[in-house]
């Protein structure tokens, strides 16, 4: 009886929690919207298109953080064998499919005007497209097995594997020559970018990284249901006890 | 309207249909699952 109580407490508690970080999330973009589109001012050269940074950037970032968090969730993963870290693996490279897949799409809306084409063979923008590949990839492996300890170890190789591609994306506009511009905001010295852009860009960052949090909180209830869903159909015995 | 204003305007409704529409899919996906489990249970306490 008390296990039961204390269980639907806890359930009660991060449901709140999780209401809570959804409310946060929305308020962050409310507020970096605001600072995007009022505050900040236009950009000398491109004008208002430029305004599409505050977005794109914070995206392709959050990417890198998604990813970061499936390289080290499959590590874990493979040293311990729990599956908790296969679902955060899981999760994570979900929400940086999706991340990844809108700072495409954002860099084309803003490089149809700015460099006149949608899309060109750019080293950044190729090796994006590849990271987009790999963890699209990630995710069909994970459908190709129903055992879930094989489909835990593979995701986890390529969780792991994968994640050599996202320096490559990030030094690619140092390595090679590209259409890109350079590090603007973590160079050497100070960042190349007026104040008000960098509050700007820096709101969307903390708006985008609440968000990542509160779709990973929702993202790990699904798995963790889907899973009980899949053990209830496999399991007759066990369910029939019940 | 400023010059190219519609590929920002455009940009921030993709942002928003992107992460707004996957949260509702999370939403969709727990109840799915919710009463899938529920459904298996039930059919199994009545048989």
């Amino acid at each position: 009886m008390a296990a039961t109580a204390e269980r639907a407490l806890g359930k009660a508690t991060s449901r709140s929690g999780e209401h809570l970080l959804g409310i946060a999330a929305l308020v962050a973009l409310g507020v970096s919207a605001v600072l995007s589109l009022v505050v900040a001012p236009p950009d000398a050269v491109q004008g208002e298109v430029q305004r599409i940074m505050y977005v794109h950037v914070p995206a392709a970032w959050l990417a890198y953080l998604c990813f970061f968090v499936v390289f080290i969730a499959s590590i874990a993963y493979l040293k311990t064998k729990k599956t908790r870290w296969d679902r955060v693996a899981a999760a994570s490279a979900e929400i940086g499919v999706l991340f990844t897949s809108l700072a495409i799409v954002l860099g084309m809306l803003w490089g149809k005007p700015v460099w006149g084409t949608w899309w060109t063979w750019d080293p950044r923008l190729t090796t994006t497209a590849v990271l987009l590949m790999i963890y699209v990839a990630y995710l069909a492996i994970r459908r190709i097995t129903d055992n879930p300890s094989r489909r835990a170890r593979w995701a986890a190789v390529i969780g792991i594997v994968g994640f050599i591609d996202v320096p490559i994306v990030h030094l690619s506009v140092v390595w090679w020559r590209s259409l890109h511009q350079g590090p603007t905001v973590f160079r050497l010295g100070a960042p190349e970018i007026e104040g008000t852009m960098l509050l700007a860009l820096l709101a969307g960052v903390v708006a985008f990284t609440i968000t990542y949090a509160y779709l990973m909180t929702l993202r790990l209830r699904v798995g963790r249901l889907e899973e009980r869903a899949a053990r209830e159909a496999l399991s007759p015995l066990v369910g029939a006890e019940r | 309207m400023a010059p190219n204003a519609g590929y920002v305007i455009a940009g921030y409704l993709v942002t928003a249909v992107a992460l707004g529409g996957y949260t509702l899919r999370l939403f969709a996906r727990a109840r799915d699952a919710k009463r899938r489990a529920q459904t298996i249970a039930d059919r199994r306490r009545v048989g």
